[in-house]
């Protein structure tokens, strides 16, 4: 027997076995993370902590590792992203035409430079690029890359982008586009309904419960199909999973004008003709935020895609939104305060003006007969200056004849700007606006069918429900803070607890808090302290040093009663001392809880303490009296031999 | 000048260089590249939890050839393929798992029930059996390599040791030519002479003992569980019992850790199962609830780090002990539990050498083998399914604590019959701690004491 204790004691000793029942503490690594320690040394649970300390330096190297990475790619990248770079204060980067850029970059690149001409009343109205920026779509898709156009969906090429309001006159007029989860199919929004094609034009699904639709979006990553409908009402949100589709939440939003999706938060932002943005997630009837943002119809709204620009910056993506008015006015807000705007200027010229971010944040604005890109830094920061409205500092600026110009898009990871206008496309080269370094996991433009397929497959295992969608993405895995209150809230106690408190207090001490005593709690579930009172064994020396408790007073007040302390009486003296300490907040809400509620129990009690209270009294009264006190005692046999008492 | 540049993808980089190779994999760790990476895994960890439920389908074989329910079940030390069970009708059958045929069939070893069985050596050429026909009986089943040699087999034992009362248990030592069996006594024998060579039964004992197992690091130490609910020590050198403790309930079945020397299984008649560290018997390290009804067996898994149960309840549990570093719950915070419909009460379980395999023996006459991880797959894993496999491991274990994955990971079936005897139980036992909590408040304050449940379940210890 001797032998096998001997071997597990090798193994484990008893004391250890009794002491702790974990194994891994994870000793050898405390010292390497001692920062996580004494950042988790509040935690009183032992494995709980050391889980925690190990994850902590789990995470720490694992970003550290992350960032050297990164940092790597980027610098790699970094050769790659394009730039305009000045020699001197007078050189400008708004003189660079277009020309100029092509004759320098010249090759391959200069292909980016293009103009689509579709007869004139035909050109592109609305596109959109798909997610990895593969293929553009106007209303006809074209292959960008290959340089062609990749199908004229028959209805489309007639009448369907002539009328500048989308009437078409004979044919159906196709009033926005978007791609769907990729570049195989687009959702087109006709006059009657929303119709799905496939990349060769083929139409592949009709969602007959979309009718009249006016504007179009999809959240790629909830595989959500945005839908405006007509003017007066919008049903946004259609779910639309390969062939089906169905109405999640459709929505009275007034009449309203232009929708564009939060890539960040699968926020819908709409623009109405009454200047109102209104911001829409599927969860809430009436929208999460509404804003008036301009003084006349919104024809405009973009949401930055990128986290500022920089390397490191601690802007979160998503921040910032842009939005135009027909009042001529761009303004950009702060998603996080909607205070008011961040930065706000007027541009020139005829017609609607529209706006897009790029992926690096540098705002596109299409406006008369011209588009004007911005640098990032400048459009988020606000302005100092005396005049409220000035322009941001002009990085591109380049004209075009074919008025109006209806829409830009900025081609992901691409130095590449589309503009669709009355006589057809023309995309210009914007040097810099593109992001250089594309994750192949998420979006890769030189993706093969067979990448296509794979991704298409984990995008709808991956698919988020519609209901996740807030205006704080990050919301996700975190704690419900709601939930936590609520738990703490139970601290505050009711009168007639207080009062138990109090008589508890008496009884065991003050440093003992019995909560809830007035709900069952077992015993088996009471902390020790409380479990000691329970039983009657707490240490209660040490404990009268708060004398805020009239009861207590009242036992070691001793003879010396309103004599001392500058001759207050005792009432004066006991409201002094309950005056002490009386402005804490949660001491006035239980003053405030003991005044009003009057419950059973509470009179019980306060009947209690004060004949408790009286009795004291009179005990006092009599050990004034002298000798009345010993009347009070049992006779003894050997009474009779005291003095005096046989007379 | 202004020196211009644009953006520029070398497409060179991006396709692969030949057919048939890998497309180049291109990343960008920044966070605004990859929006919903949170919401998108935890949807990817519900897709988890949700395949773990629905791959799990831990029945594998079942093994029939008994007529009676069967009794016991035992494997030996090293050998992955076989397995002998004995029944109730007295027959004995040699499995083979791999083939999952009879190696060996002995429809009349012994008259009446089978009570216990062993392997005399570590390769399993011979078997020990003991029945309620008061004999012992030594077999020759095989060479010992798991192979179906049934010529090196006979029907016939080699040796018969018969003693007056019907034995319950029995068990080999490790090395020695020795082992015990369990009547109203335990006896230790020598497999070369007929009667037994010493009787260790503690002074005062009158009882039937249930089970007797040999400690597996330091083989001269006996543990023995009886009917007047004692769980005993034995020392077969010094010839005499070391100490014991008198519980509440008898317990039906024990077993010793492989891993760590000192800690010994019991199962409970009344419901739970009890850890034990002989070197402090005051109180069981750990009592693991959940069945509900009397446990009839218990063996640890190889690893030392798991067990499987079986109960009179119709259900086999495999419990994963924190004490011997397991992990803290199982899944969904619970033990796991197999059932079928035509199982009846489980009287014998063991793992197999391997660890990857649960076998149960049960009323109906059939030895069952289950999967010791419900949803593991089997047969050949290509190192993409199994780098797939670990990450859905992880993803569950990390969103665990969310609302969605854990109430996938939580929900478990039982049969209707055992889950309302859970919910009865559960009713029963609240009531009598609500009981003794109004007791303990009208009471005078310090006189009634809670006593730990761990401290009530042993009465005594004696030494």
């Amino acid at each position: 027997m001797d032998a096998l204790i001997a071997r597990a004691d090798a193994i484990r000793p008893l004391s250890e076995l009794k002491a702790v029942k974990t194994r891994d503490s994870g000793k050898g690594k405390a010292k390497a993370n001692s920062k996580g320690k004494s950042k988790y040394n509040h935690i009183a649970n032992k494995k709980l902590r050391s889980q925690l300390v190990h994850q902590h330096a789990l995470n720490s190297n694992l970003s550290k590792n992350a960032l050297e990475t990164q940092q790597n790619l980027l610098s790699l990248a970094a050769d790659d992203a394009g730039s305009i770079q000045v020699t001197g204060p007078l050189e400008k980067t708004w003189r660079v035409s277009q020309d100029e850029i092509v004759a320098s970059v010249g090759g391959e690149a200069a292909k980016g430079r293009r103009e689509l001409t579709f007869g004139p009343g035909q050109g592109a109205k609305r596109m959109k690029w798909s997610q990895n920026g593969k293929g553009g779509t106007k209303v006809s898709s074209v292959d960008w890359m290959g340089g062609n156009v990749n199908c004229e969906v028959d209805l489309l090429a007639g009448s369907n982008l002539a009328g500048a309001g989308g009437n078409g006159g004979g044919g159906e007029a196709a009033r926005d586009v978007t791609f769907l989860q990729d570049q195989s199919f687009f959702a087109v929004a006709q006059k009657r309904n929303v119709f799905v094609y496939d990349r060769d034009g083929v139409e592949v699904h009709r969602l007959n419960n979309i009718i009249d639709p006016l504007r179009l979006d999809f959240l790629p990553w909830h595989w959500l199909l945005v839908a405006v409908v007509h003017e007066l009402w919008a049903s946004i949100l259609h779910r639309y999973d390969h062939g089906n589709a169905d109405s999640c939440a459709p929505h009275e939003a007034g009449c309203l004008q232009y929708p564009h999706s939060n890539r960040h938060n699968a926020v819908v932002h709409l623009g109405h003709q009454n200047g109102c943005v209104t911001l829409w997630t599927p969860n809430l009837p009436k929208p999460a935020v509404q804003i008036l943002s301009h003084m006349g119809p919104v024809t405009s709204i973009s949401v930055n895609p990128s986290d500022g620009g920089s390397a490191g910056s601690v802007n979160m993506p998503g921040r910032y939104m842009a939005t135009a008015g027909r009042d001529g006015k761009v303004k950009i807000w702060d998603c996080r305060n909607w205070k008011g705007v961040v930065r706000e200027w007027t541009v020139r010229g005829a017609g609607d003006v529209e706006l897009e971010w790029s992926q690096k944040g540098y705002l596109g604005v299409l406006s008369g007969g011209s588009v004007n890109v911005y640098h990032p830094p400048h459009i988020v920061t606000p302005y100092t200056g005396s005049s409220s409205s000035a322009a941001p500092p002009l990085y591109l600026s380049h004209p075009i004849p074919h008025k109006p110009l209806q829409c830009l898009r900025f081609e992901p990871f691409s130095d590449v700007l589309a503009i669709g206008h009355n006589k057809g496309l023309s995309s210009i080269l914007v040097p810099g606006v593109g992001e250089p370094q594309f994750d192949s996991l998420e979006a890769d433009p030189f993706e093969n069918a067979k990448a296509r397929r794979e991704r298409e497959v984990k995008g709808l295992l991956d698919k988020i429900q519609p209901d996740l969608i807030t205006l704080d993405p990050s919301m996700v895995g975190k704690f419900d803070s709601a939930a936590l209150s609520a738990s703490g809230s139970s601290l505050v106690a009711t009168a007639a607890q207080s009062l138990l408190d109090k008589s508890d207090k008496v009884k065991w001490g003050a440093n003992v808090q019995v909560k809830n005593v007035g709900v069952d709690v077992p015993f088996s579930r009471m902390k020790r302290v409380e479990r000691l009172a329970v039983q009657g064994k707490l240490d209660t020396t040490g404990a009268g040093d708060d004398s805020e408790d009239s009861d207590v007073e009242m036992k070691e007040g001793g003879d010396g009663d309103s004599d001392d302390e500058g001759g207050l009486t005792r009432e004066e003296m006991s409201k002094k001392r309950k005056m002490r300490g009386k402005n804490k907040s949660l001491k006035r809400y239980l003053r405030k809880q003991r005044k009003n509620v009057v419950d059973p129990q509470v009179l019980a009690v306060r009947a209690k303490v004060d004949r408790m209270r009286e009795e004291a009294k009179a005990k006092k009264l009599q050990m004034k009296a002298g000798g009345a006190v010993e009347e009070n005692k049992r006779k003894s046999a050997l009474d009779r031999f005291k003095a005096g008492s046989g007379k | 000048m202004v020196k211009i540049s644009v953006l520029q993808h070398n497409p060179a980089l991006h396709v692969p260089i030949r057919p048939g190779d890998p497309t180049p994999v291109q990343r960008n760790l920044n966070p605004s590249m990859h929006p919903f990476a949170k919401a998108r895994e935890r949807t990817r960890a519900l897709n988890a939890a949700k395949l773990d439920k629905i791959f799990s389908k831990p029945f594998v074989d079942s093994l029939e050839g008994h007529i009676d329910a069967v009794e016991v079940l035992t494997k030996p030390l090293e050998s992955l393929t076989t397995v002998a069970s004995g029944s109730w009708d007295g027959g004995l059958i040699l499995h083979n798992l791999h083939t999952r045929s009879e190696m060996l069939k002995l429809p009349q070893a012994h008259k009446g029930k089978i009570s216990g069985l062993c392997f005399a050596d570590p390769k399993g050429s011979r078997l020990l059996s003991c029945g309620v026909d008061r004999n012992v009986r030594l077999w020759k089943v095989g060479t010992g390599d798991g192979e179906d040699d049934s010529g090196a087999s006979s029907q016939e034992p080699l040796h018969v040791y018969p003693w007056k009362t019907s034995f319950n248990s029995i068990d080999h030592h490790r090395s020695d030519p020795l082992f015990a069996t369990a009547s109203s006594t335990v006896q230790i024998w020598d497999e070369t002479k007929s009667a037994p060579v010493s009787n260790l039964t503690f002074p005062t004992s009158n009882e039937t003992v249930s089970s007797v197992r040999f400690n597996l690091a330091e083989p001269s130490v006996l543990a023995s569980v009886g009917s007047d609910r004692t769980f005993t020590l034995y020392d077969i050198r010094t010839g005499k019992a070391e100490r014991r403790v008198v519980m509440q309930f008898r317990s039906n079945a024990l077993a010793w850790s492989p891993t760590l020397p000192t800690m010994a299984l019991l199962a409970s008649e009344d419901h739970n199962l009890y850890t034990f560290d002989v070197r402090h018997m005051a109180a069981p390290v750990q009592i693991y609830k959940g069945h509900v009804a009397a446990v009839m067996s218990c063996e640890w898994a190889p690893t030392g780090v798991e067990f499987v149960s079986g109960g009179w309840d119709r259900t086999v549990r495999i419990w994963s002990s924190r004490e011997a570093g397991g992990k803290e719950k199982g899944p969904g915070g619970r033990e796991v539990v197999y059932h079928t419909k035509r199982m009846q009460r489980v009287t014998s379980t063991i793992y197999s050498s391997d660890a990857r395999y649960v076998l149960s023996g049960s009323d109906d006459g059939n030895v069952r083998i289950w999967k010791a991880k419900a949803s593991d797959k089997l047969g050949v894993i290509t190192a993409r399914e199994r780098a797939s496999m670990e990450y859905r491991e992880s993803l569950v274990k990390r969103w665990s604590v969310d609302k969605d994955v854990g109430r996938v990971l939580r929900t478990r079936h039982l049969p209707k019959s055992v889950y309302k005897a859970g919910q009865l139980k559960h009713t029963m036992l609240e009531a009598r701690r609500v009981k003794d909590e109004r007791r303990r408040k009208h009471t005078r304050a310090g006189e009634q004491k809670p006593v730990a449940e761990k401290k009530k379940t042993i009465i005594t210890e004696q030494s």
